[in-house]
């Protein structure tokens, strides 16, 4: 489905991570069932009447709700434009753009999947996760917040998916970042998944280079650049690839990481 | 009842013409090559579209972050990345010669002898229906001197592409220039065939956490909203000195914007940045310009380009103003 432009209308909100909301909003019928892990929505952050913030903000869809033609994603209003969008109520309209980007994928012969998430970018690994157990593949989800109240809850994951926690304050599960857990794992994965700050994929970039033989297993990573179009055209949200510059909003959000020039 | 004409003629001094059937042109850098929009909009209905720019060579363009938002707009640094002009010439023309809709292409170089190598290249590739002159480059001739903040360097481009291509010749202006009336009469008198103003403006913005411009090439320029009345001043100005068409840009994101531009005296817009916003806005100001100006009782477009300066007596080539005289 080539990405369209449509009203929507903010169905549920339910606090998580925190200060984060996943919100609920409606699709035009037949997106719940196409969309991939790792696609976007690009929303613009403000109502009629005013121009600021100018931009539109893009999220990873979290989890597909077909049988209500909606997707949920995760705001954290750490911005203007998250902010706009956390503030809305039920009900309230949002101008959206989407599906946009290309997801992830999960190799056939994969049996074993590692999701190292940070943050909000636990959204496109939490809908990753729900389609791999529903493949019959484990799971083991790694996650990293500030505090333990700003972790997922794990309410939101399948319940066969192992699910391991880091904080920076030690409140909950290992004190430190959730990229010093990542190692243990990497015997064991097949593949690795990874969403969140661009440091955490340098940091595990770093932790696990001793760990991979010949590259395995491999890294997608989703890249969460800031963005102005969504359609490459602007090429504003580009990443250094050993390809040459790549357009993250129609070539990615997701790379294979060894693929990323550092 | 048929509704006022809106079709213009870009270039009435060319034999090649660029006649469009509206005035609405999404600017260069904002339109990719045009696929890009191909899904979400008919680009066909469009009076033209600018080609984002390109230079003699591959350029991969200016290290992130190359954007950030800024109050009612944003500071870009691209760096035009682009194929260079033998990829350009094989991948895009091709598609556009089968398009119906005008491609005007942008292009920019660092010498004269650069911009002569493209202009005369492009001048026999079909499916491209003018050029547009990016003189807001650096002249590394000239230390670096911008070409459109000096009249002299800006009429010897103009002068320079005009003698190697019979293509329609837009030459788009630079706000950082000191007196932008006399560089777009510099140009008029080398030979261009219209204007278009203006590019983005040089700005910044600093990341106090960091102590550091947040653009990875630190300046970037500015478009969007908060530029418009600065753009809208110099179509004012530009339009009593010269008597070639002007497309106006800056800022455009409704028909009110449009119209300023009009009344300033541009025969042409050009939507930037609210594209990447709103890749509809393009759409909705070709419906609702007619419709406006049939409300206002106006036969055609040409009865409001310039209409906000008295003195202004627009002698531009709307095409219908010749046909309502008849």
């Amino acid at each position: 489905m080539p990405p369209k432009l449509f009203q929507s209308e903010i169905l549920a909100i339910e606090p998580e991570l925190g200060d984060a909301s996943r919100v609920t909003i409606s699709v035009p019928a037949g997106m719940a069932n196409e969309v991939r892990p790792g696609q976007f929505v690009h929303i613009l952050p403000r109502g009629e009447g005013t121009l600021d913030p100018l931009l539109r903000r893009p999220f990873s869809v979290m989890r597909p709700r077909p049988e209500n033609q909606s997707v949920d994603i995760l705001v954290r209003p750490f911005g203007r434009g998250s902010g706009w969008i956390a503030r809305q109520k039920i009900g309230a309209s949002l101008d959206v753009l989407g599906l946009l980007g290309n997801g992830f994928s999960i190799n056939p012969s994969a049996r074993n999947l590692l999701m190292v998430a940070g943050g909000v970018g636990a959204a496109p690994l939490v809908m990753l996760s729900e389609e791999a157990v529903e493949k019959g593949l484990n799971v083991t989800f790694l996650m990293g917040g500030a505090t333990a109240a700003a972790l997922l809850s794990p309410s939101q994951l399948p319940e066969s998916v192992e699910y391991v926690v880091a904080t920076d304050d030690g409140s909950q599960g290992h004190h430190g970042f959730v990229t010093d857990l990542a190692p243990n794992y990497v015997p064991w994965a097949d593949q690795v998944f990874t969403c969140g700050p661009e440091m955490m994929f340098r940091s595990l970039r770093r932790a696990l280079e001793p760990h991979r033989l010949h590259r395995k297993p491999p890294i997608q990573v989703s890249m969460e650049r800031s963005m102005a179009c969504g359609i490459g055209a602007c090429l504003g949200c580009v990443v250094e690839t050993k390809k040459g510059m790549s357009a993250s909003c129609v070539d990615g959000p997701v790379y294979d990481l060894d693929l990323i020039d550092w | 009842m048929t509704l006022p004409d809106i079709s213009v003629d870009l270039a009435p001094n060319n034999p090649r013409e660029l006649r469009l059937a509206n005035p609405v042109i999404p600017a260069s850098g904002c339109f990719g090559y045009g696929q890009e929009y191909a899904h979400l909009i008919d680009v066909q209905r469009l009076g033209a579209f600018v080609s984002k720019g390109i230079t003699p060579k591959p350029r991969s363009g200016n290290p992130m972050p190359r954007i950030v938002e800024t109050p009612a707009g944003m500071l870009n640094a691209i760096g035009l990345q682009n194929p260079g002009l033998r990829d350009f010439i094989k991948k895009y023309p091709p598609i556009w010669n089968d398009w119906t809709v005008p491609v005007i292409v942008n292009i920019s170089a660092e010498t004269v002898e650069d911009f002569v190598e493209m202009a005369a290249t492009l001048d026999e590739v079909p499916g491209i229906a003018g050029l547009e002159v990016n003189v807001s480059c650096p002249n590394v001739n000239a230390g670096g001197f911008c070409f459109g903040w000096d009249a002299d360097m800006t009429a010897e481009v103009t002068r320079a592409v005009r003698a190697v291509t019979t293509l329609p010749v837009i030459v788009k202006l630079s706000p950082g220039a000191i007196d932008i009336v006399e560089i777009a009469q510099a140009a008029e008198e080398a030979g261009a065939d219209a204007v278009s103003l203006i590019n983005t403006l040089v700005g910044m913005t600093i990341d106090t956490r960091r102590r550091k411009p947040i653009l990875a090439n630190q300046t970037g320029g500015l478009s969007g909203p908060a530029v418009k009345p600065v753009a809208v001043r110099m179509v004012y100005q530009v339009a009593q000195g010269v008597s070639i068409p002007i497309v106006g840009l800056g800022g455009i994101t409704s028909l009110n914007d449009a119209l300023e531009f009009f009344m300033a005296g541009a025969s042409a817009i050009q939507v930037g940045t609210a594209m990447f916003v709103q890749p509809t806005i393009a759409m909705d100001l070709i419906d609702q310009l007619p419709v406006w100006l049939q409300q206002q009782g106006c036969e055609s477009l040409a009865d409001i380009i310039g209409s906000a300066n008295p003195r202004f007596r627009a002698k531009l080539a709307v095409e219908s103003a010749e046909s309502a005289a008849v």
